[in-house]
């Protein structure tokens, strides 16, 4: 299945993109995903405790598992106000 | 409860947003929050903030906080307006407003409110440093 991620705040940094798709077997998790990601993007691999993720527009833990066509965002600590 | 978000890159017009204002008569408590850029972060000397947001998130966020906060207390209207890019220091980067009846649930609904809109509302900041 392919899922959609947008990265926010310093996450384009390190990246270098704002969105990307990532290929993961059925059944994959959030947390499959991060692992994914990590391999493509090695600076996210030092944010692990960091992130926060979210599938659509509510936060997710790293066991959600994924649906084919999910939006996923990756992004660190919020900071409003 | 009557409640609004506004996520704007304008900036914020206290004088309309009061202007605005309805109250029942059984209400007698107004709490209005204004957090504004300070002009310094450490030793730094700041002269403005580049906000981002996540809007659709933000918002989405936003009305789940609202439905908690009326859960928790019997608030008739909350309103907040959070202005996102470029905002200079000693300029408004946030303003919130709860109408209640009495003045401790409408200081601790804006306290909880806050506190959890930088918990949990995807928005984040960026100095922008030194003087204009």
């Amino acid at each position: 299945m392919r899922v959609t991620v947008c990265f926010y705040s310093y996450f384009k940094d390190l990246t270098g993109c704002a969105s990307t798709t990532e290929e993961l077997a059925d059944g994959s998790t959030l947390d499959d995903l991060f692992k994914a990601l990590v391999v493509r993007f090695p600076k996210l691999g030092a944010m692990q405790r960091a992130t926060l993720m979210a599938v659509g527009l509510d936060y997710q833990n790293r066991t959600y598992v994924l649906s084919e066509g999910d939006e996923v965002s990756l992004f660190p600590p919020v900071q409003g106000g | 409860m009557k409640k609004q978000v506004t996520i704007t890159a304008e900036p914020i017009n206290e004088p309309a947003l009061l202007s605005q204002r309805v109250m029942s008569p059984g209400m007698g408590a107004v709490v209005c929050f204004l957090g504004v850029v300070r002009g310094t972060e450490g030793d730094a000397t700041i002269s403005a903030l580049e906000y981002e947001v996540f809007q659709s998130m933000a918002e989405h966020q936003i009305n789940l906080l609202f439905d908690e906060l009326a859960r928790r207390w019997p608030i008739e209207s909350v309103r907040l307006v959070h202005r996102i890019g470029l905002v200079k220091a000693n300029e408004p980067s946030l303003w919130v407003e709860v109408i209640a009846p009495h003045r401790g649930e409408a200081f601790a609904a804006c306290q909880w409110l806050i506190d959890e809109l930088k918990r949990v509302v995807p928005i984040w900041k960026k100095p922008v440093i030194g003087g204009p």
